[in-house]
């Protein structure tokens, strides 16, 4: 099968250069060293972007934000280090019709959906330690099925915790020597693995937050993440899939390759600026990294994929496919 | 979904240029009224074409916004060529591929449907234009590309949100569709192949 002709790729840039002002300049979108004097740092064609993340000190020009909105770019600020503050988000970006059917989605149909993903999850899961020669997998096998049979969304978020619970238990047996996954911790992440697992489920929530605006969805409503003020459920719901297979697959990767070592953590287990930047650089990579994709078996990039995935939901929630089609690797 | 609305309800006029669109696929149609953009805002175009009222003798009008709710239609027609009391409507095509399309035809016919209503006159011929040859047609509209017109007006009237067309039986179309990368047309006939029962899709994969 052939691969659509894409416009998904380089859609996505990141400015973490303090000082920096993005302006527009015709049709392109220029980053100007303001404060300091490198002039012209990148640019790039209006039409490409979708998403724009920025990092800390770094401003817009206001003719810039117009056009930003006129063509449905989304821009997300985060601090200096990556935590996320907010985002500017285009007025386009409402369709009555899509919103309306994901607003009218019965319970049923929302749990259908979201026992896809858990699904799904599960799946990839068992996928990633296989791929790492790691046993013991059958309980995860089980609870894949059990999905099937859940009858409410608190069964269904039961089944996730044990399956969650046996995943990070033998997670540990995919790093290398010197690392150590012990639990799950999140505020704060209490070592330096959790705290890369942390910082790239947050990029992985933006890649999805971005994808599922630009398709017009909601992002604040959830399938199975109850909605609660200020949390964008749909996106955490459907990054599920993605956690394993991409954000703790890429985390296994940094540490298993040395790219990012012990020494490249602060006392309080974030990222050092230089490891931070490093890190960015190499989860753009690794999102725009070719795969063949596991259904339509042409190659497509990570972000292309995960972009993929939200048309897909949509296409559950406006009932043009009967089921919501994770993205699971058998393999 | 409790009340389906359908198209007809929202916009009681149906722009000439959703005639083509509609004959090229309208699934793709579909996406665009109700899941992507919501098409030229007419309201806009109209306003621009008040200052240009008074029409000209011999030569070209240019940019010429027309309703007619007889015909449940309303468009722009970019250029119309007079000459003495005969006007003509003039519809120019990129066309790469060197030819128009039937679809062009049927909008032509909706231009010169227009046209007529605007003019109270009959108006029988229209031009397509290619830039890419610089060649010019003249198209007579006949009675069969009239009521081509008011069938495919009653069908985009009678389109619901909530009844999505199937996929083009004619599967050439979807590699130069705008709309693919959102349709995804291969991948729902792998994903869910009853969707691709009876389109062209069907086998294709
Ligand atoms: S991709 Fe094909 S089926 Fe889909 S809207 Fe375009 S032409 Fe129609």
């Amino acid at each position: 099968m052939k691969a659509p002709e894409g416009m998904f790729d380089e859609s996505v840039i990141y400015v973490t250069k303090q000082g920096a002002q993005v302006q527009v300049d015709g049709g392109r979108i220029v980053i100007w060293d303001v404060d300091g004097d490198e002039g012209e740092l990148a640019s790039f064609p209006i039409e490409k972007l979708d998403t724009i993340n920025v990092f800390g000190g770094v401003n817009f020009s206001t003719p810039f934000v117009a056009r930003a909105n006129e063509h449905g770019i989304v821009l997300n600020y985060f601090t200096q280090h990556g935590k996320y503050r907010g985002s500017f988000v285009p007025e386009k970006n409402t369709i009555a019709e899509v919103r309306r059917a994901q607003y009218d989605l019965s319970r049923e149909r929302e749990l259908d959906i979201a026992r896809q993903m858990i699904a799904g999850k599960i799946r990839n899961a068992r996928t990633l330690l296989s791929r790492k020669g790691v046993r013991g997998t059958d309980v995860l096998k089980d609870l894949g099925v059990r999905t099937e049979s859940d009858a409410t969304k608190d069964d269904l978020r039961g089944t996730e915790g044990e399956a969650a619970e046996r995943y990070f238990q033998l997670l540990d047996e995919t790093l290398a020597d010197g690392w150590m996954f012990e639990k799950r911790t999140k505020r704060p992440p209490e070592d330096h693995i959790n705290s890369l697992l942390s910082l790239t489920y947050v990029f992985m929530k933006n890649e999805v937050l971005s994808a599922l605006r630009q398709y017009n969805l909601d992002p604040f409503l959830g399938v199975l993440h109850a909605d609660r003020h200020g949390r964008p459920s749909l996106a955490l719901d459907l990054q599920e899939e993605f956690r394993p297979i991409f954000c703790d697959a890429f985390v296994i990767r940094l540490v298993n390759r040395g790219v990012v070592n012990h020494d490249d953590f602060r006392k309080d287990n974030r990222l050092s600026d230089g490891a931070f930047k490093t890190y960015l650089e190499k989860f753009e990579d690794y999102m725009n990294e070719e795969l063949t994709h596991p259904h339509f078996e042409y190659t497509v990039t990570r972000r292309k994929a995960v972009r993929q995935q939200a048309i897909l939901l949509r296409k559950a929630i406006t009932d043009e496919l009967d089921e919501y089609h994770p993205l699971t690797f058998a393999r | 979904m409790s009340t389906p609305q359908t198209i007809g309800q929202r916009d009681t006029l149906v722009p000439v240029s959703a005639l083509n669109e509609f004959v090229y696929c309208p699934r793709r149609f579909y996406y665009q009224h109700y899941h992507d953009e919501m098409g030229t805002p007419y309201e806009l175009v109209d306003g621009r074409s008040k200052h240009e009222k008074q029409s000209q003798r011999g030569g070209w009008i240019t940019e010429r916004y027309f309703r007619a709710a007889e015909l449940s239609l309303h468009g722009k027609i970019d250029l119309i060529e007079s000459d003495g009391d005969l006007l003509t409507p003039v519809e120019r095509k990129r066309a790469e591929s060197g030819q128009y399309f039937p679809s062009d035809e049927i909008q032509l016919a909706g231009y010169c449907m227009l046209l007529e209503s605007a003019i109270e006159e009959p108006v029988n011929v229209g031009y397509i234009y290619l830039y890419k040859t610089d060649e010019r047609y003249a198209i007579q509209i006949t009675e069969s590309h009239r009521e081509t017109v008011r069938k495919i007006i009653d069908k985009i009237q009678s389109l619901s949100v909530d009844s999505i067309p199937p996929l083009t039986d004619n599967p050439k179309k979807c590699e130069a569709c705008s709309a693919r990368e959102y349709c995804m047309p291969a991948e729902t006939a792998r994903l869910e192949p009853e969707k691709a029962r009876g389109t062209g899709w069907e086998g294709q994969i």
